[in-house]
This record gives structure tokens, sequence and C-alpha cells, in this order.
């Protein structure tokens, strides 16, 4: 086994020359790493930070924003070992299969290849985010002994089930950099070099092919240490939705709109996932929910899950909504009108309402693709002379009005199975409690079209014969599941390319 | 004491004694006037709660459009075919974000305005 590289060790001026130089240690990058790691391909792993969080180097992310309230740009990441593994929540669920498709009625959707491009990588992704026995929306009949499910009946919406990811210790959830620092340093063939930052990707005159990379090491007092270059065969951007766009929009000498951005898409479409807090009321008629729906259980046979509500593919296509998991949350009090409502209906559906029980509802929702909520360059510089990012964010009112038309067939479907009711919250009400994923999403997006995208179906730049890009910033169409378990499969996925394109 | 008087006074304290047990009775049951929409409200069963959620509703139409239109929708199977139909049919209220069917909305907003 051997210990990693500190780029801080190496001579200024030093040249090296990987096979495949990987730009970023996150869950991308370390498992595009760990993928490669059977090859013979010599795989360069540049981390910008170390082992630790270290706050000089955290600093680096800081950024300024304009439009909607979301959280400041070096806090919704961490920039060491394992990336935004080290503060990941363990949330997993696969897209579903209308995620990928073109949606008439949400522009600009659509992946240049259906779920099942996807399906074959799930189980090694599955495994690395250690979420335990592929079970998600057969976990039902695991979770029967704990209690019944709510019965929802025939409609639009259904119990989906998440998995958490969970060490081997039982603790949660799986931090990349810590769980898989052994396994790339009993590699042969994957050299982790850490504390190294990639501050510009250069391009060969004629734009088609990255000649080399600038990498530098900050020094104690915060300022530029040394500087050395890498001359690989291959590139792999995998350091996160929003710092791919940074790296590619600053490196502008050759092509002046950024490397890729012949097409003003770099940065553009920046997507997460809304996650408004108390958007409704469930109420129980028959009494307390099986605990799987307030609090995340540990199955008999090992994972980790939750019960969620989500919209059918049928009833998306039917109503012409987006994505969204509902979530219980925490249980609540009725007022008297709500205590009316409930007796009320309750009566009038013939059932026994004595016992009933209330919860606050929240959502992961799923945002249309905007190409106006972007990233851009400003002139402030960061301490080795990147330019810092703004943050233009929206959200449109559709966004809310297409999740609404999902509460209220939940509304509905409760009713019709005579087991409870919902009130729905204006959405003003959510907006107050918004909270977002921190899942950054979009940002180098990928489609067939180098018109409509930055990188095609294979994940390589458009016109670049040898950049490409991992992780969640190419998802053109977001869906309202976590991403970390979807970007590891797309990225394995990217390392089976890797390997045919340099037999 | 003249008989006559005896009478009066025995049907006077009759009649204090039977407003008394049936205010009495407004414990368990409780007694509204007549309205010309008694057909229609006598399917609810709770119509203090009823008359709550509708006064939820304050821009309901008034009572007489209210009560023609249940009684369209209670025709054909009652007021609870009425309500499992609004349910499949997907006709919802929203009142004051609590989604009800809208044959229990429509009752409500009536128990409330009489």
């Amino acid at each position: 086994m051997t210990a990693f590289l500190d780029a801080r060790t190496l001579a200024s001026g030093t040249v090296l020359e990987p096979d495949i130089a990987i730009i970023g240690g996150g869950p991308a990058g370390i498992s595009l790493a760990l993928a490669l790691a059977s090859t013979r391909l010599n795989i360069l792993l540049l981390e910008s930070g170390g082992q630790n969080f270290d706050p000089a180097n955290q600093k680096m992310y800081a950024g300024s924003q304009s439009g909607l309230s979301y959280i400041a740009l070096d806090s919704g990441r961490l920039r060491f070992l394992g990336g935004s593994t080290n503060h990941w929540g363990g949330w997993c669920r696969p897209l579903d299969a209308i995620d990928f498709q073109a949606r008439p009625w949400l522009p600009h959707s659509g992946w240049p290849f259906p779920k099942t491009a996807l399906e074959p990588y799930y189980p090694r992704a599955q495994t690395l985010v250690e979420a335990g026995p592929w079970l998600y929306d057969k976990a039902g009949s695991s979770a029967a002994t704990l209690g019944q499910e709510l019965p929802l009946g025939k409609g639009g919406v259904y119990t989906s089930w998440f998995q958490f990811s969970k060490t081997r210790d039982g603790d949660l959830p799986t931090y990349f950099g810590h769980r898989y620092q052994d396994d790339l340093k009993r590699t042969h063939n994957v050299k982790p070099l850490l504390h190294a930052n990639v501050t510009g990707i250069r391009l060969s005159a004629n734009a088609q092919a990255v000649d080399h990379l600038d990498v530098a090491t900050l020094n104690s007092q915060g300022g530029t240490g040394k500087k050395f270059t890498v001359k690989p065969r291959i590139t792999v951007l995998a350091c996160g939705g929003m710092e791919n766009a940074r790296l590619l929009l600053a490196s502008n000498d050759v092509m002046k709109n950024g490397v890729g951005n012949q097409n003003d898409l770099v940065g553009r479409f920046f997507g997460d996932n809304p996650i408004p807090r108390d958007v409704a009321t469930l109420v129980s008629f028959a009494g307390p929910l099986a605990p799987y729906y307030g609090a995340n259980l540990a199955l008999a046979n090992g994972p980790v899950v939750k019960a969620t509500f989500a919209p059918t593919s049928a009833f998306r296509e039917a109503k012409q909504v987006a994505g969204s998991l509902t979530t219980v949350e925490q249980p609540v009090e009725l007022d008297e009108d709500g205590k009316a409502a409930v007796i009320t209906t309750a009566i009038a559906l013939g059932v026994d309402a004595s016992n009933a029980k209330s919860y606050s509802l929240g959502c992961g929702m799923e945002l249309a693709p905007d190409p106006e909520r972007r990233l851009t360059l400003t002139d402030e510089k960061d301490a080795l002379g990147l330019p810092r990012l703004k943050l233009t964010m929206r959200m449109a009112d559709t966004d809310f009005h297409l999740y609404h038309a999902t509460l209220r067939e939940l509304g509905r479907q409760l009713l019709a199975s005579k087991a409870g009711m919902i009130r729905i919250h204006r959405h003003e009400e959510w907006s107050k409690g918004m909270d977002w994923g921190n899942h950054h999403l979009g940002t180098t997006r990928m489609h067939a079209d180098p018109k409509q995208g930055v990188v095609d179906a294979d994940s390589k730049v458009h016109g670049i014969g040898n950049l490409y890009v991992a992780g969640s910033s190419v998802f053109p169409t977001y869906g309202a599941s976590n991403p970390t378990l979807n970007l590891v499969a797309l990225t394995l996925r990217l390392a089976d390319h890797l390997k045919k394109v340099t037999a | 004491m003249r008989r006559r008087s005896l009478i009066a006074g025995v049907t006077a304290a009759g009649a204090a004694l039977a407003a008394g047990l049936y205010r009495f009775t407004d414990l368990f049951v409780k007694h509204y006037p007549p309205t010309p929409y008694d057909d229609v409200l006598a399917a609810l069963v709770d119509r203090e709660e009823a008359a709550k959620l509708g006064r939820l509703m304050p821009d309901a139409p008034p009572p007489a459009a209210l009560a023609a239109q249940l009684r369209t929708a209670i025709k054909p199977n009652g007021f609870a075919g009425a309500t499992e139909s609004d349910i499949a049919a997907d006709r919802l209220a929203e009142v004051k974000g609590w989604v009800v069917p809208q044959s229990v909305a429509l009752l409500s907003a009536l128990a409330a305005k009489v």
C-alpha cells in the first residue's frame, strides 16, 4: 500500500504525463479512479484539498449570488478528498425512466439515452454508496413487519422508497474519501495527488484537444505555492456542478468564451432540488403512520429505508407535472379549522377519525431546466488567481404549481381509500421554509446536439477530443432523486467508455 | 284560585318545562330552526363542525344555489354516493387548503349560511 502524494512536495516546473488525469476526488472522481484501477492506464487523481477540511482551501469556493436566496457557494460543497460526500445525508434513489425522456411540457428536458443505458451500472454504484441490497420500490414488503403502508388506492401517486448509504460500521453515510482511501492506495495504477489545484485547462492551438493542465498548490500564507504541469492523454473533469463550469469558463486563452462554451451553455441550466418544508399537512384517520414514513429505519435484512410519495410516470405525463418526492416530517396538532375539516370529511366518508394523527409534509422537487439560472465568472479572484463564480438563482412559479397538482392527487387518493386527507399550504409558506439539496446539476449538460449540450452522450465535451466531464453537472434534466447514486452509475458508464477508447 | 287561572298557570309551567327539556336535549342533539334546505342539511351528522368548515368559504354561492347544486349531486345515490363520485371524478375543493370532496364543501358552506 502506498501513501498519497502531496503536490506541495513536488518541484515547481514538474511535468506529469499520465494516461488519464481526473480532476476532483469526490464521488465521481473516486468512483472513476477505482473503476479504472484494473486497467493498464496510468491514472492521476488530482484533488485540490487534503484528507481533511481546510478553511483556506475551502475559501476558494466562495462566490457571489443574486436572485432567489440560496446557500453560500462555499457552504454547499466541500473541497477535500471525498468532496461533498463529506457532508451528504446518504439519501439514495435511482432516477425514474421518465426522468430521461424528453417531456414536451418541460422545455429543454431529456437525456440523450434512456434509463436502460444506465441500469447495468446501478448495482456497482449501489455497492459503492453502500446502500445495501437493491430494494427501493420493493422495500414495502420487507418493511411490512414494521407497520402497514398508508393505503393510497389507484391513482397518480404511489409509495416509493429511499435507501440510505451505510458504512460497514453502521454509521451513516459513506464518506468516499475516508471509505476508499485504502482502496486507492492499494491500486497499482492510480496516483492520488492531494493539494493539487487545477487552475487552467490549456487547449492545443486548434482548440480540438486538451494539451495540458496548469496545476498549483496553496502555500502556508494562503498564496500560490508550487506550479507544475500535467500533460494527460485524456482529462476528466470531476469537481462538482459548480467547479466544473468554473474551470471551463476560466480556461479562456484559446476559446475566448471558455472551453466547450462555443454555444454559451457552460454554467447555464444550473439546477438543484428545492426542499420546501411544511408544504402540506397529512391526516391519517386510523392513527399514527408506520415509523418508516417519518424516520430512516433499518430493515432486518440490512438496508436503511424511508417511505416517500412519488407521482407515477403516467400521472406525470397526463398532468404534465415534474418529479417530486414528498416525505413525512414531524407530527403536528390541528387547529379548530383543521379539526372541523377532518370531522366533517371523515363523517362524510363514513370512517372513524377519533384517533386521527396529523403530520407535516416536506418535499424534494424537480426544477424545470432554465438557461437563465446560471453560473458566470466575476472579476474577483481566489487565492490562486481563478475568477470567482456568481450564481444567478431563480425559480419559476410553475415549479410550485406543477408540484401542487401532485399534492392534490395525493389528497384525492387518501380520500378514495378513506385513509386520510391533506391540507395543502400556500406556496408563500413553502418558500419561507425553503431548503436546498445542495445538488449542483446541469451546468455542463449532456446533449447529442452541440448547440444544446456541453457534453455528448459519452460525457465527452463537444469539439474537444480528449476532455470528459463526470458528475451531476452533465444531468440535462434533474429528476427529484438525490443525485449521488445516479452520478456514480453514470461515472461507471464513463469508465467503460474510457476503457474502450484507450484499448 | 279560579279554575281558569289554574289551568293557565299549569299550561304555562308545562310549556316552560317542555322548552327547558328541549333546550336540555340540545346538549345531545342540536336543534335548528327549520329552513328551506333541511332535506339537504339532513345529510349532516355534525352540522356545527360542518358550519365551521363552511365559514372558511365566505365567498360561497347563496344558500339556494348551494342547495340546488347539492340536490342534483345527491339525487342519484345520496350524499355518500355523491362524495364518492366527487373523489372518483376529481371534483375536489380546497377549503383553506383542505382537499375535500366538492359535495362536502358545498354542504359545509350551506351549513354555515343558514
